[in-house]
């Protein structure tokens, strides 16, 4: 507060600045009191008899790989993806067009549910959860799967993708 | 002292490092989370102010804490990382009120070079990983799923390798950071970053801003819907985002800390290096920035933390000073301050030196720390025990007794203090104004001695003397009722309450009468097996005036009984064992658990816990308070009943967490104690002593009593003078105000009781005080002070010169009587044999006092010591000297007298950077260092070799986890000679966070025992976050981690007598040790601190 005494034109401008800042301050009711008490002396201390162990898959660890060896295995997955990904613009604007074709097909489906079994239902709605995990596995998944059920393996990642569909 | 030590907090940390706001406890529940270093407390924010809710002890040294909430949970969580690189994220559960722990794991990496700016932990906004910097040129991510889990964690190279801060971007559809980093050209820059999870690699973020202020080192990210970051630097403030780019010129300052005052963040609080706190605003039309305006408030401690509570209320955390709750106003005060100090909590941190002193020649320790950094440094008297504040005095001899009594039922304060004499009784009050003035109760017998005074239902009062009782009119004052002692009998003892009397003649009888309106009648009578010594019946159950147990002490048989009311039938008989017969007995009740206290003719206490339904008394304890009789007193402080144990050793006894405990009272010794609330001394109480009646309040019941005298700067060095009764401190004040900071050091001299500056010594420009000694020299009979000083000179890295300034104290002036030149820093002066001895940079040296022809003094150099780094840290004993180097450990010197040198006998070869040395028996010496650890090591005199006796053998090893600035032999409690502790010698040391600790030196067989207790108790009270105590306590520096050794965590061991009974069953069963039996001892150790 020396400054602001020894600048006492200063300290007017802030006097006025400051009122209009500290106008409306946050309030929620909290610490409202005229009389506000206190006894921070008198806490409770902690002494923990439970078992503090956390859950088991929260134990965290740091990943041991090395920075570059991880980095160059990342990058040959994505280079492995990339080959496929030439076309990924268009790719998406399917991907995106299957959405909008799937939205359709759900309230299709929600039409139909009124008038069919409820097993029906289930049947529909878990090939449509199929349908979508198709699109997150790579392409050698998709092969493996198309392999298992001896149909071709050739073709964009939507080929695989529809024939796994159409067969199922 | 011996290798078998056991260290304990007798002050807890109280230096302010974190604090944050949220929803911890509940979903409505607003909360202040404080992080004091190895504790965290958490408090509720209610319309009514800061409610406590706990304190946490964590097993580390907490580096950062933040509040989040991830996805789909209703309240925040706490993350904690210690600099031990550990985390925790801890839930509160609000059924049990407890912490659960929801994930903790490991972020060190066995390379890596720690950061030199601290560790930085962030948490992303929209919760999709927590980033860590712990090591230079790493960024650790720990990212949630989806369901809010955490993964396995992954390092990211960071290029920048001198990082100042990082934050996380708010509104960024992929998780982005901002740097703030320094190139190798010292030149200040922000980078962004955005985080891509899946390829575990930093992609370039959307913008960058090259060459900010050169003292920018704090970022400020600006919540949605503004986004982007402010950049603080000392002569600026930057706000930068994609598209905007605002800067104002401030006034040059270093901004410790910053709160956020609106949830849209156009407001925040920024307090500086010199304590003032700024409003920083943020002015925008809609989502656009305009400009930054600044404003300042006010000043307040030197923050180390802000949070924005609540109502425009601010805590502001402090590390150099007290912390605050300060609320800001609408209107200037009249010094122009928006701000007002509405509390303070207490901060001993950083404790740079003190000393142990008996101010008060009562053979208990108290100390006198140096406080407090820059303009909130200061001195804190820090003594064991509860302080009594004299308000008002008068000289009268022979108290046998004192009541105070009012003048109506129901008026709320005492009018009547009536003073007991062998022979006489005399009645004062408070007359109109407001002084204590002798009058009359006509109705009360003044010719003869009272036994027993109390008010009475009705606006009566009641008086008992040898021969009867009395029943007076409170408004009238004319006798209503008299009952007669039978003949031949008179009353010896007696007591009464509201409605009750009950007294003992002779002849073993024991007399209960109750009181009605302006009658006595006696309703029971009983012959008792011995006579009486002491009487209670203090009402403690619903009905305050009337209580159904009386409590009987007896002679002969040395028992306590407790009878029923009305009908004197006894229900329990105690046989309190030994010689002594009990002089004071008393029923009371605290935290809703009902005692009986009772106290022996030879100073010891003894309590029971007892059923008032059925009688019965369990869980006796025995405690020894003084050496003499002792009478015990109720009375109220703020509202709760606490007992005065009037002896010559005055203690109060109180209650805490069901526990009751023992604190002392500044008085030596105390005869007769009754409370006295009159309208003039509210809350007061009367006090008999030596020959002197004294009327005063008590301080707030706690275990410490610490009062502050604030300097205005700062205390480096303190040495007190018993000779003078002075001390000196050696200080700094730094000015502010002019164009450049500037320092100047002092020698001051304060007065030992009041604490008023004498006279100060100002030194020589850029002269720094090192050390303070209060000496004699062999020859010479004169006290000095010697002080050490080094001329730090900005050109030198190490002072090349320094002056050893000698001074006597006369008519309150420091007379400079001798002044010797060093070649460097005096960093400890010891007296040494009637010599000076001397640690001046790498070098020990001897200085004789010597008698010049002309009559003055001068100090001559006798012989030196080199091969040190720096001699920081020296002790002495007989004619061995202890040095605690820089960098090389411990080492053990001895001085030759034939010889006149001084050479090595031994060292420890480990590389350990000291901080603090002391010598705790002839072999065994201390050291604590700069990873926070302690170690003793031991002198090995047996050695076969030359080589081994050369070597000092490291026996015990300890993380404490507190930086450790002096040693002090001394204890802060009043040593018995009869207790089985005050034969256990201690060390007091002080820390940077404000920690008052006691090290005490066991004998084998309790360490043994104890170590045993302390291994049980990890397997029972088990660490907040799953952090390990034994890991927490294993000695940790840069090269190597140990177990703990030689040295018990006394902390862990007295929460033994926290635990429920079930799990002291648990550990008494693993023990093979009773549990009273384990209470006991570890209560003992309770008493050392």
């Amino acid at each position: 507060m020396e400054g602001s005494s020894s600048q006492p034109s200063d300290s007017n401008q802030t006097a006025s600045g400051a009122f209009k800042f500290l106008q409306n301050l946050p309030s929620r009711g909290l610490l409202s009191s005229t009389f506000l008490s206190s006894n921070p002396g008198g806490m409770r201390v902690y002494v923990c008899v439970r078992d503090t162990s956390p859950p088991e898959d929260q134990h965290i660890q740091t990943n041991q790989q090395n920075i570059l060896i991880r980095s160059l295995t990342l990058k040959k997955q994505k280079g492995d993806s990339s080959s496929k990904d030439v076309k990924g613009a268009v790719a998406a604007e399917g991907s995106r067009k299957r959405v909008a074709e799937r939205v359709l097909d759900s309230r299709t489906s929600a039409k139909r549910a009124a008038s069919q079994s409820s097993s029906r239902q289930e049947g529909s709605s878990s090939s449509q959860a199929s349908s979508r995990d198709f699109q997150g596995l790579t392409v050698e998944r998709l092969r493996a799967l198309l392999k298992a059920k001896g149909l071709s393996l050739k073709g964009k990642k939507d080929e695989l993708i529809a024939r796994l569909k159409s067969s199922s | 002292m011996s290798v078998w030590n056991y260290v304990v907090t007798a002050h807890k940390p109280t230096n302010v490092t974190n604090s944050c706001v949220g929803n911890f406890t509940g979903p409505q529940e607003l909360n202040l989370i404080i992080a004091k270093c190895t504790r965290i407390e958490i408090l509720l924010l209610t319309p009514l102010g800061l409610q406590p809710i706990l304190d946490v002890p964590i097993y580390g040294r907490i580096a950062t804490l933040q509040l989040f909430r991830p996805h789909g949970e209703a309240q925040d969580f706490l993350f904690i990382a210690t600099e031990r690189y550990k985390f925790c994220v801890l839930q509160w559960d609000a059924e049990t009120s407890e912490l659960i722990t929801r994930a903790m794991g490991d972020v060190s990496d066995r390379i890596g070079r720690p950061t030199d700016n601290g560790q930085i932990g962030i948490i992303d906004p929209d919760c999709r990983l927590i980033g860590l910097h712990l090591y230079d040129g790493l960024f650790k991510v720990i990212p949630f799923d989806n369901k809010g889990q955490l993964k396995e964690a992954f390092n990211i190279r960071l290029e920048e390798l001198q990082v100042l801060d990082i934050q996380f971007l708010y509104g960024c559809s992929k998780p982005t950071i901002v740097v703030l980093y320094q190139d190798n050209k010292d030149a200040r820059h922000v980078k962004t970053y955005e985080v891509a999870l899946k390829d575990k690699d930093f992609v370039e973020g959307p913008w960058a801003q090259n060459n900010l202020d050169n003292g920018a080192d704090l970022l400020i990210p600006v919540p949605p819907p503004l986004c982007g970051v402010l950049i603080i630097g000392e002569e600026t403030i930057v706000y930068c985002s994609a598209n905007a780019f605002k800067a104002i010129p401030i006034r040059p300052s270093i901004t410790r800390a910053y709160g956020r005052v609106d949830a849209d963040g156009s407001r925040y609080l920024l307090g500086d290096h010199a304590g003032l706190l700024h409003l920083l605003v943020i002015t925008h039309e809609k989502e656009k920035v305009t400009g930054l305006k600044i404003e300042l408030l006010g000043e307040t401690s030197i923050a180390s933390t802000i949070s924005y509570l609540d109502n425009a209320f601010v805590y502001i955390g402090s590390s150099y000073g007290d912390s605050q709750l300060v609320k800001l106003n609408l209107q200037p005060d009249a010094k122009g301050s928006y701000v007002e100090v509405l509390e303070r909590y207490v901060n001993l941190g950083p404790i740079v030196d003190f000393c142990v002193v008996d101010l008060e020649r009562q053979g208990q320790g108290q100390v006198v720390t140096c406080s407090g950094a820059y303009k909130d440094g200061s001195l804190r008297v820090v003594r064991n025990g509860i302080g009594i504040n004299e308000q008002a005095s008068v000289e009268l001899q022979g108290i046998k007794g004192m009541w105070s009594l009012r003048s109506s039922t129901d008026d709320p304060h005492d009018t009547f203090l009536v003073v007991s004499f062998i022979s006489e009784t005399r009645i004062l009050a408070m007359n109109l104004e407001d002084e204590l003035e002798e009058t009359e109760i006509e109705g009360f017998c003044s010719q003869v001695q009272t036994l027993f005074c109390h008010d009475a239902v009705f606006n009566q009062l009641v008086q008992v003397t040898s021969s009867s009782v009395r029943l007076v009119s409170s408004t009238s004052r004319e006798l209503k009722n008299e009952w007669f002692a039978p003949a031949g009998y008179s009353i010896n003892v007696a007591t009464a309450n509201a409605t009750q009397v009950l007294l003992a003649t002779g002849g073993k009888h024991l007399v209960y009468l109750e009181i009605g309106d302006g009658v006595l009648t006696q309703k029971t009578h009983a012959q008792l097996d011995f006579e009486i010594s002491c009487l209670d019946i203090n009402p403690i159950g619903e009905n305050p005036n009337y209580s159904q147990l009386a409590a009987v002490g007896m002679w002969t048989d040395i028992s306590v009984q407790i009878y029923s009311l009305p009908d004197l039938s006894r229900i329990t008989k105690e046989h309190l064992g030994g010689e002594i017969i009990p002089r004071s007995v008393l029923l009371c009740a605290f935290e809703g658990i009902s005692y009986l206290l009772c106290a022996l003719g030879d100073g010891h206490l003894l309590n029971f816990i007892l059923n008032t339904s059925t009688g019965e008394l369990t869980d006796r304890k025995k405690v020894s308070l003084g050496t003499q009789p002792i009478t015990l007193r109720t009375f109220s402080s703020k509202s709760t009943t606490h007992v005065f144990a009037a002896s010559d050793r005055p203690t109060v006894i109180y209650s805490s967490n069901k526990k009751l405990l023992y604190s002392n009272v500044n008085l030596k010794e105390v005869s007769h104690m009754c409370p006295f609330n009159s309208a003039a001394f509210p809350d007061s109480l009367a006090i008999a002593k030596e020959g002197e009646l004294t009327i005063g309040t008590i301080d707030d019941i706690q275990k410490l009593h610490i009062r502050s005298i604030p300097l205005g700067e700062h205390a480096r060095r303190i040495c007190h003078q018993e000779q003078s009764r002075t001390f000196a401190i050696s200080s700094v004040k730094y000015n502010q105000s002019s164009a450049e900071d500037s320092e100047t050091h002092f020698i001051r001299l304060l007065d030992d009781q009041s604490f008023d500056l004498i006279t100060y010594y100002q030194l020589d420009a850029f002269e720094y005080g090192c050390s303070i000694l209060s000496c004699s020299f062999s020859d010479d009979s004169n006290v000095y002070y010697c002080v050490g000083t080094a001329y730090v000179l900005p050109e030198e890295n190490e002072p090349t010169k320094g002056r050893i300034l000698v001074f006597t104290v006369e008519d309150g002036k420091l007379q400079l009587v001798a002044e010797k030149e060093t070649k460097g820093a005096v960093y400890s002066l010891n007296a040494f044999n009637g010599k000076l001895l001397a640690a001046i940079n790498q070098k020990i040296q001897i200085y004789k006092w010597t008698l010049r022809d002309d009559g003055t003094r001068e100090l001559q150099s006798e012989c030196g010591h080199h091969g040190h780094i720096l001699a920081l840290y020296v002790q002495t004993r007989g004619d061995f000297i202890v040095v605690g180097d820089l960098m090389k450990s411990i080492s053990l010197l001895i001085y030759k007298h034939e010889e006149s040198s001084i050479e090595e006998r031994a060292r420890d070869y480990n590389a350990n950077w000291m901080s603090a040395v002391e010598i705790l028996d002839d072999d065994v010496y201390l050291g604590a260092e700069n990873f926070f650890n302690l170690f003793s090591v031991r002198k090995n005199s047996e050695g076969a070799t030359d080589e081994e006796r050369g070597r000092l053998e490291v026996v015990g090893e300890y993380h404490l986890g507190e930086f450790v600035n002096r040693f002090r032999h001394g204890s802060l409690v009043m040593r018995l000679p009869d207790s089985d502790v005050g034969q256990i010698p201690t060390v007091i040391f002080g820390t940077v966070n404000g920690v008052i600790g006691v090290i005490a030196s066991l004998p084998q067989e309790q360490y043994v025992f104890l170590e045993k207790l302390q291994s049980n108790l990890r397997k029972v009270i088990k660490g907040v976050g799953g952090l390990s105590h034994e890991q927490w306590r294993s000695f940790n520096n840069e090269k190597k981690t140990v177990d703990a050794k030689n040295f018990l965590d006394g902390d862990l061991i007295e929460s033994f007598l926290d635990l429920s009974r079930s799990k002291m069953d648990e550990i008494s069963k693993q023990m093979r040790v009773s549990v009273e039996e384990l209470c006991k001892r570890v209560e003992e150790l309770t008493r050392l601190h």
